[in-house]
C-alpha cells in the first residue's frame, strides 16, 4: 500500500517535505541563526520551532507531529556536556529511543525522526544537517499520515 | 597562406556626440581608412560595460576601438571620465587573462575631428596586424585564454570591481568621504590587487563548476602558488561560492555552488 | 566622608574577565562601566574553538554571558574607548577616556550587514588572526555585542558604498574623537594579554616556513566559524596534515625571550588542540614536545591521561632544538633529543605554543593607572593581597595579573568585584535608576488581539521575502487585529509606532517578524511593556536568520516559508498568558564553612559588603591549614604567621561576623535567599547564601618509611622544623607526588612542587652548602613561580626525574636512610643517604565531604572534591543555587588563589543578598494541581532538585502532589516532557503552546 503511495506521488510533481526542526535555545537555535548569518543555503522546508532544551519537548509532541502529517522532525540540542540545563539534552536522547519504539507502532520509518546535535558555533553543520535530512525525507516520500 | 594577409577584425564603440560625428565627418571629407572596424553607436563612452568588451573578445575580434569625446567635452558631463578609468580596468583584466592589452584602444575624437580619426584607423588596425590574430578567433580559440576571458568577464559583472571603479575618479581627483584624496599610484595598487583577486576567483570557481578539485590541482591548473590558491578558497568558502565537496585521503577537494555558472 | 562615594564601577577590558566582574557588580546593585578598546566584548576566549578540560564549545558557554553583559540594565558597554587619566581616589575617582569613531551611529546600526558584505575593501582580520579578510565596514564576530557594524578608517578608502547601502542611514563618516569623563568609586583593570611573537625564535622558522603556525592560529583553524570551517588544513596547501607536532614553551620558561616565567595554561591548550584535530580529521596524528607536563589544575591530570590512552597522542620530553623545512613538500623536520640521542622527524605540520605576555603598551597603562607592574610588567599584586593593585580603589583580575587559565579568571573576576564593590557598599542600588513603565492593562478574559509588525530589515529580509504579502497573509489570520510592515522594525520610530498601534487597535498580543529572539526578544518585550501590555504578551517570528538569509535564491519558498512562521507565531501567540517575575525574600545574610584561610577571607569580605555572617569552624582555633605555614615564595617577602593573626584578629573583632567555633553544621533546609540551618550547639541560623570553605588537609603517607622513622617528613612537617630552627639540614632528598598522581587518587595536588622549591630553598639560606635532591615526575612551578625553580637549580637544588615504572625506594641500612632511584639522565642506579627524606604529600579532600554535600544537595567530584557548577565559567557556584564554593574544598591551590576564590564567592553571594526581594524570571514550570496525581516521575530527572513530592487534604481525602521550588527551577521542562499527565508545564512554553505551533506548522494552506 506504502508503495503505491509513493509511486502515485512520483507521477506528480516533485514532492517537497514539511519538516519540523525543534531546536534548543542555547546552542541549536544559536546554531541556526549562525547559519542565517553567515548566508548558508539550505533547504526551504524546515519549520524551526525553538524550545528552552530539548529536555523540555514531550515525547507526545513529536508523535502528534508525525502522525498529523509532518514529514519529519528533528530534534537539535546541545553537544553532551554543553547543555545549559546540566543534561536536558542526554534526556532527550533516552526519549528518543522511546520514540523510535512507538514510531514502530505507528508503522512510521524511524527515519523521519533524527536526534542531532548543534553547537552554538555549528552554522555549517547546521545547515548541512538541513540539506541531509531533507534529502533522506525526500527519498522516504510523504509521511503515510499525510492529510490533503 | 603566410603570404595572405591577416585583416584584422575590429570592433568600434562610438559614443554619439563626439567620436560618431567625428567619424561621420571624416566620411563627408572622404578621409579614407581600412575596412577593418565595425561601428556602434552608443549614447556615451561612459556606458560601455567593461563586460561588452570582453565579450566581443570571446567573441573572436581581433581588438576593440572605443572613441569618446574629449575631457571636459562630454555631453552628459563625465561619462568619458568614467569611461577612461572602466576601460583602463578593463585592459588590466584583458592583461591578467593572457592577451594582448594593445588589443583594446581608447582615444578621445572630438565631433570636429574627422581627419584625427581617420588617421586612427589607419594606425590602429596596423598595430593589430604585427599582433596577429587573437588566439581567439577562428575555428579553434585557445581553451585556456577562453577560460581566463570568461573569468575577466565575470570578474567585470561582479559588484566589487564595478563599485570601485565607479568611484575612482572621486576617491583620486575630488575627495573621498572624508574629503581626502588618494595618490593614483596609492589606488593603483589597490585596483591591481582587486582585480588580479577578483580574476584569480573567477578563474578558479570556472574551473570547479562541474568536478571537485583540491587545492593542488588547481595551482597547478591556474598557475598560480598554493597557498594564493587556498587563501581564495578560503574567502569563497566564506562568501558561500564554494563549498568541501569531498576529502580524498588527507586533500580535501572543493566544487562551485555559485548559483548562475555563466554570465 | 561616605557621601563623597560612588556606586559605580569602570570595568577595563571586556574579556570574559570583565564580562564577570561586571555581571556581579550589576546584580550587586552597581553601576557598571565596561569599556573595551576594541569595538566589541568577548575578548580571546571568544575566539577559542573548544575549552579543558570539557571541551565544551567556548561560544556556546560564554554567549549567555556576552548577551547578559550587553543587555543588562545597569551594564553600559563603551567600545573602542581607553583611559586617557585618572584624578581622585578610592570611593571616587574621575576618569577622562578617549573614545575612538566607530563611524557608525550606534543607535541606528541594525548589525544586519549589508555594508560588510559590500564594502570593497579586503582587510586582515585580526579575529582570525590574519587567516581571513574582513571589509573595512566590519565586526569582529558573528556573535559581537555590541552588534554594531565599525569602519576601520586606516583601511577604508572612503568609497561612501556603506552609506549608499545602508537603509538605516547609520553610516556617520565625520564621526570624530571623543573625550569624556566617568566618575566611578572603584576601577577593575582586566586588560588581558598580548602573545609571545614566536617569530622571535628564529629556530623554529615561524613566518619563514608556511606550515609553522602559533597555538592560537591552530584554535581558529579548528573552529567552525574559522578560515577551514573546522577542519585543520596546512597553510601552504590546505591539505590535512597526517603528523602535526606542538611545540611547548615557546616564548615561556626561555630567558632569551625574556619571559622567564611559565605560562601556566600552553600544556592543556596543546593537548586539548591535539585532541580535538583528531577529532576534527580522521587519521591525523598529534605528537607533543614538552619540557615539564603542567597539568595542574582541577581534572587535569585526567584530561592527560585521556590524551595519552584514549587519543594515543604521543609525548615527548624535550625541548627542541630546530625546526627545518623540506622546500619541496612544506613539511618539517624536528631535531630533538630523547634518551641522550639525537632524533629527527618528519611532520606535516607544527603548532608552536606561544606564551603569553602582558598587554601591548603595558607601561603607559600602568602610567596612566598609577600602578605598579612585575619584573615582567604583569600587575604586581601580593600573596595575600592578590586582587589589590599597588593603588588603592584599582582592583585587577585575569591575565594581567599572571597567566591563568578560564576558571581562575573567572574567580578572579569575581573577586575583584567584590574588592571593588566593598569599598563603595554604602552606596550600593544608589547609581541604579529603575525603568518607568506605565501601568499594565489587564486583559484576562479578552479574546486574543494580535498586532503582527513584519519587518524589513533594509533588505536583509525584503529583498528576498515579499513582505506586503506577508503582511496581507497575516490580517487573514485568525484573531489578528492589526498587520503591517516596517524597514526596521527595531528602529525608535517604528518601537514609539508600536506602542501607539497597541493603544488605538487595544491590541493585547504583539508579534514582530524579523530577525532572531535571542538578541531581540528583549527590546521588543520592553516595548510591549512601554505599551502597557504585560511583556510576556509577545512572540516572535524569525523570518530572517532562518528564513531569509538561508533561502537567498528562493523567493517564492522564502515567502511561503515567512507566513507559516508568521502564522505558527500566531497560534503561539493566542496561547500566551501575561507572566509576572517571581519575588523571593532575602534573609540578607550568610553562612560559611570553615574557618580557614578561605572561609575567615570570605566572611570578612562579606562583612566589608555589609552584610551579617555567620562563620562556623568546628575546631577551636581559627586559621586551618595556614596555621602551618612559615613562608611563601614571594618578592614581598609576606609572613604568613603575621598576616594569619592580623586575619583572626580582623575576624574576631568585626561586629558583622557571628563566629561559632568548635561547632559544626547539623541540618540545612530551604533555598536560595532563605536557608535555615541548625548547628550542633541547637543555634538556629537563618541565612540567605552559603558559602563551602571546608578545605583539605595534607595526607599522612604509609609509603616511603613514614611513621617508621622520625627522618621521613611531609613538606609540612618540615616547614614547621624549618621556622622554628628544630632542624638545620646537611642533606635531603625530596620525593614528589607522594600520594598524588597515583592510581587511586590521579589529581595533582598543584601546591607540592612549589612547596618543595620553597622549603629547598629555605633550606639553602639556612645552610648554603646543603645537598638537596628533588626527585620528580613533573615540576608543575607554573606562573611566576618558575623563578624559584630557576633559582633553586642555581643553588645547586639538584632534580632527578622518575616515573611510575621507577618510583625511588626508600630502605634502611643500619642507622642511615637510603634512597634509590635510576637517574634517567646518566643513565644509572644511584643510591643517596640523606639526613632527611622529606615527602611532598599529596592534598586530600576532608573526609566528611559527602555528609555536607547531602545535606546542601551539591556534588562532590570524583576526587571527592565539591564540584562547581561548571568547570570553566562557574567555578565558585554550585548547581544549586545560593550555595558557593571557595578553597581548598574546591582543589588544592596556593593562598593568593584561595584568597581569590574566596572573595569571588563573596561576589557571587551579592548577587543574591543586594536587596530584600529577588526578582526571578517566571518562564519556569509551574504544577497543574489537577492532573498532577503524584506519581512523582518527574522528580528524580529535574537536574536542579526543584521538585518535591507532597501530600495535602483535599475534600477530606489526602491528595498527592509535587511541589515546585521556584527558587531552584531554571525552567529546562525535563518535568514537562517527563510527566504522562500534563502535570506540569514550562510558563512560555506549555505543551499547548507547543502544540499549537506544531499544528499551524502543518496546516495545509
Amino acid at each position: 500500500m506504502e508503495e503505491g503511495a509513493a509511486e502515485g506521488v512520483t507521477q506528480e510533481e516533485e514532492f517537497e517535505p514539511l519538516i519540523l526542526a525543534i531546536c534548543c535555545n542555547w546552542c541549536s537555535y544559536t546554531g541556526a541563526d549562525l547559519a542565517g548569518t553567515s548566508r548558508l543555503q539550505y533547504p526551504h522546508n524546515i519549520r524551526i520551532i525553538r524550545v528552552m532544551c530539548s529536555g523540555m519537548v514531550h515525547p507526545n509532541l513529536v508523535i502528534d507531529a508525525l502522525s498529523k502529517g509532518a514529514d519529519g522532525v528533528l530534534m537539535c540540542g546541545c553537544h553532551p556536556g554543553d547543555c545549559h540545563y546540566l543534561e536536558g539534552n542526554l534526556k532527550a536522547e533516552k526519549r528518543a529511543d522511546a520514540l523510535f519504539l512507538m514510531l514502530e507502532d505507528l508503522g512510521i520509518e524511524p527515519e523521519r525522526y533524527r536526534l542531532e546535535w548543534v553547537s552554538a558555533s555549528e552554522g555549517q553543520r547546521f545547515a548541512e544537517l538541513m540539506k541531509d535530512f531533507t534529502d533522506t525525507i525526500k527519498s522516504l516520500g510523504p509521511s503515510p499520515y499525510k492529510m490533503y | 597562406m603566410a603570404e595572405t594577409e591577416f585583416e584584422p577584425k575590429i570592433v568600434g564603440f562610438l559614443c554619439n556626440w563626439c567620436s560618431y560625428a567625428g567619424a561621420d565627418l571624416a566620411g563627408v571629407s572622404r578621409f579614407q581608412y581600412p575596412p577593418n572596424i565595425r561601428i556602434i553607436r552608443v549614447m556615451c563612452s561612459g556606458r560601455i560595460d567593461p563586460y561588452i568588451v570582453l565579450e566581443a573578445f570571446t567573441q573572436g575580434v581581433d581588438g576593440v576601438f572605443i572613441g569618446g569625446c574629449h575631457p571636459g567635452d562630454c555631453h552628459y558631463l563625465e561619462g568619458n571620465y568614467q569611461a577612461e578609468r572602466k576601460i583602463k580596468m578593463t585592459r588590466q583584466l584583458v592583461k591578467k587573462a593572457g592577451l594582448e592589452p594593445e588589443r583594446l584602444r581608447m582615444e578621445w575624437v572630438a565631433a570636429s575631428e574627422g581627419e584625427r580619426f581617420a588617421i586612427l584607423m589607419r594606425e590602429f588596425p596596423k598595430q593589430i596586424q604585427e599582433l596577429g590574430p587573437s588566439p581567439l578567433s577562428g575555428e579553434k580559440p585557445d581553451e585556456k585564454l577562453m577560460a581566463n576571458i570568461n573569468a575577466a568577464k565575470l570578474a567585470a559583472l561582479d559588484f566589487r570591481l564595478r563599485a570601485i571603479v565607479s568611484k575612482e575618479r572621486k576617491i583620486v581627483e575630488q575627495g573621498n568621504v572624508y574629503n581626502e584624496t588618494k595618490s593614483q599610484e596609492e589606488w593603483d595598487e589597490f585596483m591591481e590587487d582587486a582585480i588580479e583577486a577578483e580574476f584569480e576567483r573567477k578563474r578558479l570557481l570556472g574551473l570547479i563548476t562541474e568536478k571537485p578539485m583540491s587545492v593542488k590541482e588547481l595551482a597547478s591548473e591556474i598557475d598560480l602558488p598554493t597557498d594564493r590558491i587556498l587563501d581564495h578558497v578560503v574567502f569563497l568558502r566564506k562568501r558561500n561560492q564554494l563549498a568541501l565537496d569531498s576529502i580524498e585521503g588527507f586533500t580535501p577537494k572543493y566544487i562551485s555552488i555559485v548559483p548562475e555558472v555563466k554570465a | 566622608m561616605s557621601n563623597d562615594k560612588v556606586g559605580a564601577v569602570l570595568v577595563v577590558g571586556g574579556g570574559i574577565s570583565g564580562m564577570q566582574s561586571s555581571l556581579d557588580l550589576a546584580d550587586a546593585g552597581f553601576k557598571v562601566y565596561l569599556i573595551d578598546k576594541l569595538p566589541s566584548i568577548g575578548g580571546v576566549m571568544s575566539q577559542l574553538d573548544k575549552t579543558f578540560p570539557t571541551n565544551d564549545c567556548a561560544m556556546c558557554i560564554m554567549a549567555p554571558k556576552l548577551v547578559g553583559t550587553g543587555r543588562h540594565h545597569n551594564i553600559e558597554v563603551i567600545s573602542n574607548t581607553e583611559i586617557e587619566s585618572i584624578e581622585g581616589e578610592a570611593g571616587n575617582f574621575n576618569v577622562n577616556l578617549v573614545r575612538r569613531p566607530r563611524r557608525i551611529n550606534e543607535e541606528k546600526c541594525t548589525g544586519c550587514g549589508v555594508c560588510g558584505a559590500k564594502c570593497p575593501v579586503e582587510a586582515i582580520d585580526e579575529y582570525n588572526w590574519g587567516l581571513t579578510r574582513r571589509g573595512a565596514t566590519f565586526i569582529r564576530y558573528p556573535q559581537s555585542v555590541p552588534l554594531k557594524f565599525m569602519i576601520d578608517k586606516e583601511k577604508c578608502i572612503g568609497c561612501g558604498i556603506c552609506q549608499e547601502e545602508c537603509k538605516a542611514e547609520a553610516v556617520e563618516y565625520d564621526q570624530e574623537e571623543q573625550k569624556f569623563d566617568l566618575n566611578v568609586g572603584s576601577i577593575v583593570l582586566s586588560p588581558g594579554y598580548s602573545m609571545f611573537d614566536p617569530s622571535l625564535k628564529t629556530e623554529y622558522g615561524y613566518g619563514r616556513y608556511k606550515n609553522v603556525v602559533s597555538s592560537m592560529e591552530f584554535e581558529r583553524f579548528l573552529s567552525a566559524t574559522g578560515p577551514f570551517a573546522g577542519t585543520v588544513m596546512r597553510p601552504s596547501d590546505g591539505d590535512i596534515p597526517e603528523k602535526v607536532a606542538f611545540l611547548q614553551c615557546v616564548g615561556s620558561r626561555d630567558s632569551q625571550a625574556g619571559s622567564e616565567y611559565c605560562s601556566s595554561v600552553c600544556c592543556m591548550f596543546a593537548m586539548k588542540e591535539a585532541i580535538i584535530a583528531q577529532e576534527h580529521s580522521e587519521g591525523l596524528k598529534s605528537h607533543i614536545f614538552f619540557m615539564d607536563l603542567r597539568a595542574f589544575g582541577k581534572e587535569f591530570d585526567d584530561y592527560y591521561t585521556r590524551a595519552q590512552e584514549e587519543h594515543k597522542i604521543k609525548f615527548t620530553r624535550c625541548r627542541v632544538a630546530e625546526v627545518r623545512e623540506v622546500p619541496e613538500t612544506n613539511n618539517l623536520i624536528i631535531k630533538y633529543v630523547e634518551d641522550g640521542e639525537v632524533k629527527e622527524e618528519e611532520f606535516n605540520m607544527v603548532v608552536l605554543s606561544t606564551g603569553f605576555r602582558p598587554p601591548e603598551n603595558v607601561k603607559e597603562f600602568a602610567e596612566t593607572l598609577g600602578i605598579d607592574l612585575n619584573k615582567y610588567d604583569f600587575c604586581s599584586t601580593g600573596v595575600f593581597s592578590p586582587l589589590e593593585t599597588s593603588r588603592e580603589g584599582v582592583y585587577v583580575s585575569g591575565v594581567f595579573n599572571g597567566p591563568k587559565d578560564i576558571p581562575d579568571t573567572v574567580a578572579q573576576a569575581s573577586g575583584a568585584a567584590a574588592k571593588a564593590s566593598s569599598i563603595i557598599s554604602s552606596e550600593r542600588g544608589k547609581m541604579i535608576t529603575p525603568k518607568e513603565y506605565p501601568p499594565e492593562r489587564d486583559v484576562l478574559g479578552e479574546d486574543p488581539r494580535i498586532g503582527v509588525f513584519i519587518c524589513h530589515c533594509g533588505i536583509n529580509i525584503g529583498g528576498v521575502v515579499n513582505v506586503p504579502d506577508v503582511v496581507e497573509y497575516a490580517k487573514t489570520l485568525p484573531n489578528v487585529e492589526h498587520a503591517e510592515h516596517n524597514l526596521y522594525t527595531c528602529s525608535e520610530d517604528t518601537q514609539k509606532g508600536i506602542k501607539e498601534k497597541i493603544v488605538e487597535h487595544n491590541l493585547n498580543r504583539v508579534i514582530v517578524a524579523s530577525c532572531t529572539p535571542r538578541t531581540h526578544e528583549p527590546l521588543f518585550r520592553s516595548t510591549t511593556k512601554e505599551g502597557g501590555l504585560n511583556p510576556y504578551l509577545f512572540e516572535m517570528a524569525n523570518i530572517r536568520d532562518q528564513c531569509s538569509w538561508v533561502h537567498m535564491h528562493d523567493a517564492d519558498n522564502a515567502t511561503k516559508k515567512a507566513k507559516d512562521l508568521v502564522r505558527m507565531a500566531v497560534a503561539k501567540s493566542r496561547l500566551l498568558e501575561p507572566l509576572y517575575k517571581l519575588e523571593l525574600n532575602v534573609f540578607q545574610s550568610g553562612l560559611v564553612i570553615g574557618g580557614g584561610l578561605s572561609g575567615m577571607t570570605a566572611a570578612l569580605e562579606m562583612a566589608k559588603q555589609g552584610f551579617e555572617v555567620h562563620l562556623v569552624e568546628r575546631e577551636k582555633e581559627l586559621g586551618g591549614n595556614l596555621r602551618n605555614i612559615y613562608h611563601v615564595l614571594s618578592e614581598k617577602g609576606e609572613d604568613p604567621q603575621k598576616m594569619l593573626k592580623e586575619i583572626i584578629e580582623k575576624v574576631k573583632n568585626d561586629d558583622k561576623i557571628k563566629l561559632h567555633l568548635e561547632t559544626t553544621v547539623k541540618s540545612i533546609e530551604g533555598f536560595m535567599g532563605s536557608f535555615t540551618t541548625e548547628l550542633s550547639d541547637d543555634t538556629k541560623i537563618e541565612h540567605g547564601v552559603v558559602i563551602v570553605a571546608t578545605g583539605g588537609q595534607e595526607y599522612k603517607p604509609t609509603e616511603y618509611l613514614y611513621r617508621e622513622d622520625s627522618r621521613v617528613l611531609t613538606q609540612m612537617d618540615l616547614e614547621g622544623k624549618l621556622a622554628k630552627d628544630e632542624i638545620k639540614p646537611n642533606s635531603v632528598v625530596m620525593i614528589q607526588c607522594v600520594g598524588s598522581r597515583i592510581e587511586e587518587r590521579p589529581y595533582c595536588s598543584r601546591i607540592c612542587c612549589a612547596d618543595a622549591i620553597k622549603n629547598a630553598l629555605k633550606i639553602k639560606e639556612k645552610n648554603p652548602d646543603a645537598q638537596i635532591i628533588v626527585l620528580y615526575k613533573d615540576i608543575r612551578s607554573y606562573g611566576f613561580r618558575e623563578d624559584y625553580y630557576r633559582e633553586a637549580a642555581d643553588k645547586g637544588v639538584r632534580f632527578i626525574r622518575y616515573d611510575d615504572e621507577n618510583k625511588p625506594e626508600v630502605t634502611k641500612e643500619g642507622d642511615d636512610l637510603v634512597v634509590s632511584i635510576n637517574d634517567p639522565i646518566l643513565g644509572e642506579h644511584i643510591k643517596i643517604k640523606p639526613e632527611y627524606v622529606v615527602l611532598s604529600a599529596a592534598t586530600l579532600p576532608q573526609p566528611d565531604n559527602e555528609e555536607l554535600a547531602k545535606m546542601l544537595k551539591i556534588p562532590l567530584s570524583k576526587d571527592k572534591f565539591f564540584l562547581e557548577a561548571h568547570m570553566k565559567l562557574r567555578p565558585v557556584d554550585f548547581a544549586t543555587e545560593g550555595v558557593f564554593l571557595c578553597g581548598l574544598a574546591h582543589s588544592p591551590k596556593f593562598i593568593d588563589e584561595s584568597i581569590s576564590q574566596a572573595c569571588g564567592a563573596v561576589s557571587r553571594a551579592c548577587t543574591i543578598l543586594s536587596d530584600e526581594i529577588m526578582e526571578l524570571e517566571p518562564t519556569i514550570s509551574e504544577i497543574i494541581d489537577e492532573n498532577c496525581d503524584g506519581c512523582a516521575y518527574c522528580i528524580d530527572p529535574c537536574p536542579f532538585n526543584a521538585l518535591t513530592l507532597i501530600e495535602y487534604m483535599r475534600n477530606g481525602n489526602v491528595k498527592k502532589t509535587v511541589e515546585r521550588n521556584e527558587a531552584a527551577c531554571k525552567g529546562c521542562g525535563v518535568c514537562m516532557a517527563t510527566c504522562p499527565k500534563r502535570g506540569v508545564m514550562v510558563k512560555g512554553f506549555t505543551l499547548d503552546q507547543i502544540s499549537a505551533m506544531i499544528g499551524a506548522a502543518l496546516e495545509v494552506v
